[in-house]
């Protein structure tokens, strides 16, 4: 079953001087697999400079921008529509032993593959080791401990609009206990590292028609690799698995991977940038 | 011919401890230096001193210079030039030659597996840390095929000749290794004053290089171009090493260019020119990864092209050397390139590794306990020679200090055997005589598609100071013409 949906994201960029040269790069538009298809974009901007798709680093569509005369302020607007499939996230098979989870988790070659998931990064830098913060039931499956920890971070930080921003440490998140979807998804990914699950940061978008926490700009979560069973996404923001609401557009080390926007301006001056987002489904 | 001596070498002392390249052990020179020696020997100190500071202004007049950063002043020098070359007889540069290009060609094969399929890792070999803690290792790389299969297009393989007569590696230079011009310029700075010298010996030329570069880059040309415009990327004129990027340029009959001379669009490059847009294929670029694309990278970097990265991993353009290149010459990784060699050539290095013994593993650590006094301990995640205990100067204070230090921390420390490097007669300007300096050599090893190329000569760099080993230019480091003779 799938349904269909509509984004809009929107950008409003208002700078204090004249800016002679500037590029911009999104990294916005929804990813494309067997749960999220046939996806429509339709880029516009105020000053109708010429626009290109791209890929990141990562493999990620990106849409580019670059100002052909001098500005003061552009307004982007992007339009997405496609179709997201209705699944349910608990709807897998179990690894039919625990033990064997762990050991897999242990092996040398395991770690090589998913190396890049399990590195530490300034982002997910743990202040004291994850032991000290939350420990794994190894009586438990890696599902069920993770299912554990996604509740267990969503008691201990409040979500709280504008406490931090992308520079924010998990220690200054800890010591405040405060944070938004960034701030959660970094908590999680750290500590499942920290014992062995890979993990790793996603951007994208959350129907906020079901009432979760998300704001109205870009949200975040986290997906974790299980062996045997694949990655799975936790939404420690909401509690809640990642679901037919969450809509994927990347994932990354840390938010430094995903960041929705790069702009490289060649001018002076301060600059403000106001994010809109709403995302629509038609069942 | 006693009475020719003694005009320059007559007050060139000998210490018998060091290995010097002009003798024989037992104290006659050696057949290659004879001519030169004689040669030399006509000369008084005086027709030296002239000849000398002509090289000098030489240099001066050419431009090739460096800058010094003082506190408020930056310093336009010249790289010390000594007139007197270094003979490399043909048996000892073909261990050399070969000997580096094995090491660039493992290291290539190193690279393309650590960003494909980590076979070494996953055997153990090479431990996963080593790369998983490198700021250097581009986890964007992944998966990329680079044009050609080549990521350390160009080597600078660090050499010295120990006090036992055999050559070892340094250091493997895969980034941005630069030398190259001077190497051609000491050769042409030598012609200029002594260019007779040059009719008793049967040199290999080092003025094929930048030909030999610019064909070997060609050849690693993206898919479907035909004939590819190269050009050479540089920070700018305030780099250090600005002299060589436009000099390589030149010589290649290629562009010189900056950040802001190209862009991108759907993912092919292009440089302006008052002819219009042109395509770019081959960019030798003197940048460092981080700055190369400030919308991949940082941000803040205007040295860069918005855009350059995701046209590299389309495969529309090469860029030379790869990023993520780096990750190969860490100290750490230098430890492992005997095992590294074996690994993917099935072949024993030709070149040796300074041994390196890993405190933490408890049998080596008992050895370098034992045995402080003839090493030198390095700690492993520390750049430009900070914290290294060099045993034979340490006092017996220190000594224990160390040893407290390192068996408390294991893990962060290695240890090397005393390197002594070889010796060669430099003109000395304090005391206008020959004395002896310690000497190193940087080769330059390109590979291209299918093809390779070894510089038949390098970059002697000489300690300027007495009794000082680091040959380094920003620590009053010169350097010599490198004679590589024919059969």
């Amino acid at each position: 079953m799938y349904n269909e949906y509509q984004i809009t994201y929107t950008a409003q960029n208002t700078y204090e001087h004249w800016v002679d040269k500037a590029y911009w790069q999104f990294m916005v538009i929804p990813w494309e697999d067997n749960s999220q298809k046939n996806v429509q974009v339709a880029f516009e901007n105020s000053m109708h400079f010429p626009m290109e798709f791209s890929h990141n680093g990562y493999g990620f569509r990106t849409l580019r921008c670059h100002s052909v005369d001098p500005f003061k302020e552009i307004t982007f607007k992007a339009k997405f529509s496609f179709l997201k499939m209705e699944d349910n996230p608990f709807s897998f098979v179990p690894n039919a032993s625990i033990s064997w989870e762990y050991e897999q988790l242990a092996q040398l070659t395991h770690k090589v593959d998913f190396d890049q998931f399990l590195k530490r990064t300034n982002l997910t830098h743990l202040p004291s080791p994850a032991a000290s913060l939350f420990t794994f039931d190894g009586e438990q499956s890696i599902f069920d401990n993770l299912l554990a920890l996604n509740g267990w971070i969503f008691d201990q930080i409040y979500y709280t609009p504008g406490a931090t921003d992308v520079h924010t440490t998990l220690k200054e998140v800890l010591d405040m206990r405060k944070g938004v979807c960034q701030d959660f998804t970094h908590l999680f990914c750290a500590i499942a590292k920290d014992h062995g699950v890979p993990a790793r940061y996603v951007s994208g978008y959350l129907n906020q028609d079901g009432g979760f926490f998300g704001d109205t700009q870009m949200h975040a979560w986290a997906e974790a690799h299980i062996p045997g069973v694949g990655w799975k996404g936790f939404d420690p923001t909401n509690n809640i698995l990642a679901n037919a609401n969450h809509v994927k557009v990347c994932h990354g080390k840390d938010y430094t991977d995903c960041a929705p926007l790069k702009g490289i301006l060649f001018g002076q001056g301060e600059n403000t940038t106001t994010h809109s987002v709403s995302v629509h489904s038609q069942q | 011919m006693e009475n020719i001596e003694s005009q320059i070498f007559s007050s060139y002392q000998r210490n018998p401890q060091l290995l010097d390249e002009l003798h024989e052990k037992d104290g006659s020179i050696k057949k290659v230096y004879q001519t030169l020696f004689e040669l030399y020997g006509q000369h008084s100190i005086q027709d030296y001193v002239n000849l000398n500071n002509k090289a000098k202004a030489s240099f001066f007049n050419q431009g090739i210079t460096f800058q010094v950063y003082g506190d408020n002043t930056v310093q336009e020098k010249i790289f010390p030039f000594d007139l007197f070359p270094r003979i490399i007889d043909p048996q000892e540069w073909e261990v050399i030659e070969k000997g580096s290009l094995q090491r660039s060609r493992a290291l290539n094969l190193f690279l393309w597996d650590i960003y494909h399929d980590k076979r070494i890792l996953k055997e153990g070999i090479v431990p996963l840390d080593l790369i998983s803690t490198s700021a250097n290792y581009l986890d964007q790389m992944v998966g990329v095929d680079p044009p050609g299969g080549i990521y350390n297009h160009i080597s600078g393989t660090d050499v010295i000749k120990h006090t036992d007569g055999q050559y070892y590696v340094l250091e493997d230079n895969i980034r941005c290794p630069s030398g190259v011009s001077y190497v051609i310029c000491n050769r042409t700075a030598l012609k200029r004053a002594l260019f007779g010298v040059f009719n008793h010996y049967k040199t290999f030329t080092v003025t094929d290089y930048a030909e030999n570069l610019l064909e070997l880059l060609e050849s690693t040309k993206p898919k479907g171009v035909d004939v590819p415009t190269c050009v050479v990327i540089t920070p700018g004129m305030f780099n250090s090493a600005f002299y060589e990027h436009s000099y390589l340029a030149k010589t290649m009959g290629v562009e010189l260019v900056e950040g802001r001379d190209l862009f991108v669009e759907n993912d092919f490059v292009y440089m302006k020119t008052i002819k219009g847009p042109e395509r770019v294929d081959v960019i030798y670029r003197r940048v460092d990864d981080l700055f190369l694309d400030p919308l991949e990278f940082k941000a803040d970097s205007s040295l860069g092209v918005p855009g350059l990265f995701s046209a590299y991993k389309k495969g529309n353009v090469t860029l030379a050397n790869a990023p993520g290149t780096g990750v190969a010459d860490d100290k750490a990784v230098y430890t492992y390139m005997p095992e590294i060699i074996k690994y993917y050539l099935k072949e024993e290095p030709i070149l040796n590794n300074v041994h390196t013994y890993h405190c933490s593993r408890p049998k080596e650590l008992e050895y370098v306990l034992e045995n402080i006094r003839t090493l030198v301990i390095k700690p492993v995640d520390e750049a430009g020679g900070y914290g290294i205990s060099i045993g034979n100067k340490l006092t017996d204070e220190q000594v224990d200090a160390v040893r407290k230090e390192v068996r408390q921390n294991p893990r962060k420390y290695v240890a090397q055997p005393i390197m002594s490097l070889s010796v060669h007669p430099t003109y000395i300007d304090e005391t206008q005589s020959f004395e002896q300096r310690h000497v190193d050599l940087r080769t330059f090893t390109v590979l291209g598609r299918d093809k390779q190329f070894v510089l038949k000569g390098g970059l002697t760099r000489v300690a300027l100071k007495k009794g000082n080993l680091i040959v380094n230019s920003s620590q009053g480091g010169g350097s010599k013409d490198t004679w590589v003779l024919k059969i």
